[in-house]
């Protein structure tokens, strides 16, 4: 340990032991501003903690945050309070994975407005149930908690919420989350449940809320829906996430402090221009930080990332199989009665004009879309009808015709993102994400975010992350397009390659150069059908397969 | 009969929901703003026509022809000095449909804050044109009727100018696609620009016909915003004749609802619905599919 992080351990310390200490020290107006500070955090880092990486706005923070509180005061009189702490979370919890489920899978502006109404649908529903059943509105909370130790509890969660922040954005799934926030289409094809791993950090999350909300209740010794539930709570989270920037741990705490404080001299010295000033703050932090205070500083800081070693699967025999596929979008036959077989080591080229179906099929191939009739074999394995990430796992890899990378991450992260949850191992060692770059010819920029690449580069990009999968085989929707007579040596070079190291191929293409070049067989689609199979050789000398490109009178 | 009693109601409300979102869908469909704030304006408009009626006894309807064009102007203004910022600095549209919200929420929080301080929190209404009279068996105000033939009206317009003329065709150009749009000739800046003014001047036409027969406060603005997208996004965005159903539907149900159950449970039923229709068809009953 050197001099200069031996003084930072023991400013830390020292640091620490204050925060510790507050209650020691300060009278009780400068304790209820620790305890407001404190509360903020653990919602602010929460929040942060889901709606960061993947930039789902929730404004349900006062719905989870009401739910501890209410259950907390309605459970106050029956209830140890360990007892009644897990049964907030439980309540927070639960309520968290109903909704998500229902309303995860809807995009961005559809769950920003959902999680907006949420603390006002369950706000009504607990005032009627009060109102019905009850027979009274509101609860009085009587409790032997000081504001002492309130602050003490709201510490410790601070502290385990930050842990599990951190925690979080060590394991695979951290990297998983942000994968999703860059592109879900391209996560799911990497291998990640997106679902799953969105639904499971949202009630993580919410439970958060929740048992903060249940401490805080002893608070107010009188609580009704519309304290519990107040709309104002899921606002001023967002806006300190905001301020300190919620793609990092520690952004959120950056906000809340200066804040809380604002907020504190404002409800004092302008009781009734509360709201005008808060609105400003707001305007101003989205115009003037995007990317929140942590913004201004991450750069400064380097950020090492480290990745847990693994060893690389064994690809054993392969053999894809597809029997007569068809896929209807509405009366339209986009593919019809297709078959199909690809062997062990094998390119198989896809060709026909625009419109003929291949790309359908290939979204078939690696469960972007479910075949209205047919089976698909991995192996011994029927794909069809599984989600994209189990097809991923199952060794299964594709690029886009259009193509897709996670603009945000980095080149190296993106390439990690795919190995997170392929089968066998777990994410792929530095040193193999270094090798699939140089593979394709991108080994000296890893850290540059994929954003920034040109569009060879990001095809290049796109190409490791599908083999970062260990495929047994690898689907190319038109890879070589676009590219310049140079590149697109180099590519067909780099596809050889590929296939000299045993990987077996399907390829949709345009370019008969590389078709020619690379593949063993050919087929050939038209409005949806196979028309013509076997070595390129033969199949593009053939009759109707000239028609079909070229037109009757031309050919 | 409880039948009329419920559906005229449930019309008159119907039809402000689709007036009001009318103006949403514009400013999100083309302008691709999503104005959270949409609501407070709402309030503000109603504002607006209370102290013209109470101050200078200025019928509502008089009231329209000052408070639409107002508001066109000042929304005009906030997207051409902020909003036009966002559109500048996001290249895709995910992120500025983020900033939007964020920034407009702000701008929601400056509004209320406003209305707050000038008119305090408790609720307000006036008596305009409050005439019972008997249709179909059940007793209904004469407002509730002005404000339904306005909006029917409006609506109408709109609807023509939108599908009939040149400008219509281009503002419906961008909403389906800007960049095409801007290929063929069109200023899609300027139409954003428009199309949001336009949006906010049916909102201030919304705000002054609901005066007339609602109760509001200066609190009240998110609640209308709710409906309003509730509407926008369960008829399919972008989509008028979709906004019609959703909004009669939606008006239908809630009168029904407070009616026949309990009047505390009325945003809970649209919330059912909202969730239930997203649940079916993600993108809306009217909605194209976007893969």
């Amino acid at each position: 340990m050197t001099v200069r992080n031996a003084i930072l351990m023991i400013i830390a310390l020292l640091l620490g032991a204050a925060i510790v200490a507050v209650p020691l020290y300060a009278n009780g107006y400068y304790l209820a501003l620790g305890i407001s500070i404190l509360y903020f955090t653990v919602l602010a880092t929460a929040w942060a903690m889901f709606s960061g990486p993947t930039r789902y706005i929730s404004l349900a923070t006062a719905a989870f945050f009401g739910i501890g509180a209410y259950s907390a005061a309605i459970t106050a009189e029956t209830l140890s309070w360990p007892l009644q702490l897990l049964v907030a979370a439980g309540a927070g919890g639960v309520v968290a994975a109903i909704t998500g489920l229902s309303t995860l899978r809807l995009s961005g502006i559809y769950f920003v407005i959902f999680s907006f109404g949420l603390a006002e649908l369950i706000r009504q529903l607990v005032i009627w149930y009060e109102v019905n059943v009850h027979k009274s509105v509101g609860r009085y909370l009587f409790s032997d908690i000081t504001q002492e130790v309130l602050y003490w509890q709201l510490l410790g969660l601070a502290v385990v919420v930050l842990l599990a922040g951190y925690a979080l954005n060590r394991s695979r799934y951290g990297l998983a989350l942000r994968a999703i926030g860059a592109d879900e289409t391209a996560a799911r094809h990497a291998g990640i449940n997106a679902t799953l791993v969105k639904l499971g950090v949202f009630v993580a999350s919410a439970v958060f809320m929740s048992v903060a909300g249940a401490m805080m209740a002893p608070r107010w010794t009188y609580i009704d829906p519309a304290i519990a539930f107040n709309p104002m709570i899921s606002f001023q989270v967002v806006i300190m996430a905001l301020l300190g920037g919620a793609t990092h741990l520690l952004g959120p705490l950056l906000g809340v402090v200066p804040l809380v404080l604002l907020f504190e001299v404002l409800t004092a010295a302008l009781p009734n221009h509360f709201s005008i000033v808060l609105g400003l703050v707001f305007v101003a932090i989205v115009m003037a930080l995007p990317q929140g205070v942590i913004g201004l500083i991450a750069p400064l800081l380097a950020r090492p990332h480290a990745k847990p070693v693994a060893m690389p699967a064994i690809a054993e025999s392969p053999l894809l199989s597809v029997e007569r596929v068809s896929k209807s979008f509405g009366g339209l036959r986009a593919v019809e009665g297709v078959s199909l077989t690809v062997a062990q080591g094998e390119i198989l080229g896809i060709i026909g004009p625009n419109g003929s179906g291949k790309t359908t099929l290939l979204n078939m191939l690696s469960g972007a879309l479910i075949p209205t009739t047919g089976t698909i074999r991995l192996g011994d394995a029927v794909i069809s009808g599984l989600p994209a990430h189990k097809i991923a796992r199952l060794g299964l890899a594709r690029t886009f015709q259009l193509v897709r990378v996670m603009p945000e991450l980095s080149i190296a992260e993106n390439v990690a993102a795919a190995a997170l949850f392929r089968a066998g191992a777990s994410a792929g060692s530095e040193t193999e994400i270094h090798d699939l770059l140089e593979l394709v010819g991108l080994g000296r920029r890893s850290d540059t975010p994929a954003g920034e690449l040109t569009y060879i580069d990001q095809k290049r990009l796109e190409l490791a992350r599908a083999l970062a999968l260990e495929p047994r085989i690898l689907l190319l929707d038109e890879w070589l397009a676009g590219l310049n007579p140079s590149e697109l040596e180099t590519g067909i070079a780099l596809i050889a390659r590929l296939r000299d190291r045993g990987l077996t191929i399907v390829m949709v293409e345009h370019v008969m150069d590389a078709i020619r070049a690379l593949c063993n067989r050919c087929l050939v689609m038209s409005a949806g059908k196979v028309i013509a199979s076997g070595t390129p050789e033969v199949v593009l000398a053939d009759r109707t397969v000239i028609t079909a490109y070229l037109g009757e009178a031309d050919a | 009969m409880l039948l009329f009693d419920i559906l005229l109601p449930g019309l008159v409300l119907g039809g402000m929901y689709v007036l009001i979102a009318l103006g949403l869908t514009l400013q999100y469909g083309v302008a691709r703003i999503m104005n959270l704030s949409y609501g407070e304006a709402l309030v503000a408009a109603s504002f607006a026509a209370l102290s013209l009626y109470t101050g200078l006894s200025l019928s509502p309807l008089l009231a329209l022809l000052l408070a639409v064009p107002i508001a066109a102007v000042l929304n005009w203004l906030l997207y051409r000095l902020l909003l036009v910022r966002l559109v500048r600095r996001n290249k895709d549209a995910g992120a500025q449909e983020v900033d939007s919200i964020l920034v407009t929420f702000g701008v929601l929080f400056v509004i209320q804050g406003l209305m707050l301080v000038a008119f305090g929190g408790q609720y307000y209404s006036y008596s305009y044109l409050s005439i019972p009279v008997v249709i179909l068996g059940s007793t209904l105000a004469v407002n509730r009727l002005v404000a339904l033939a306005f909006a029917a009206v409006i609506g109408t317009a709109v609807y023509l100018a939108l599908t009939r003329t040149r400008l219509g065709t281009a503002v419906r150009a961008v909403a389906v696609d800007a960049r095409a749009a801007s290929l063929v000739g069109i200023d899609v800046a300027a139409l954003a620009g428009f199309a949001f003014a336009f949006g906010g001047g049916l909102v201030a036409a919304g705000g002054v016909l609901v005066s007339m027969f609602l109760t509001f406060n200066a609190a009240m603005g998110v609640v209308f915003t709710m409906k309003a997208l509730v509407v926008v996004i369960m008829g399919g965005v972008g989509n008028v004749m979709g906004a019609l159903i959703a909004g009669l539907l939606l008006g239908i149900v809630e009168t029904a609802v407070a009616r026949l159950v309990d009047p505390g449970l009325t945003l809970a039923a649209t919330y059912t619905l909202f969730l239930a229709v997203l649940l079916v068809r993600p993108t809306g009953l009217f909605g194209k599919a976007t893969s």
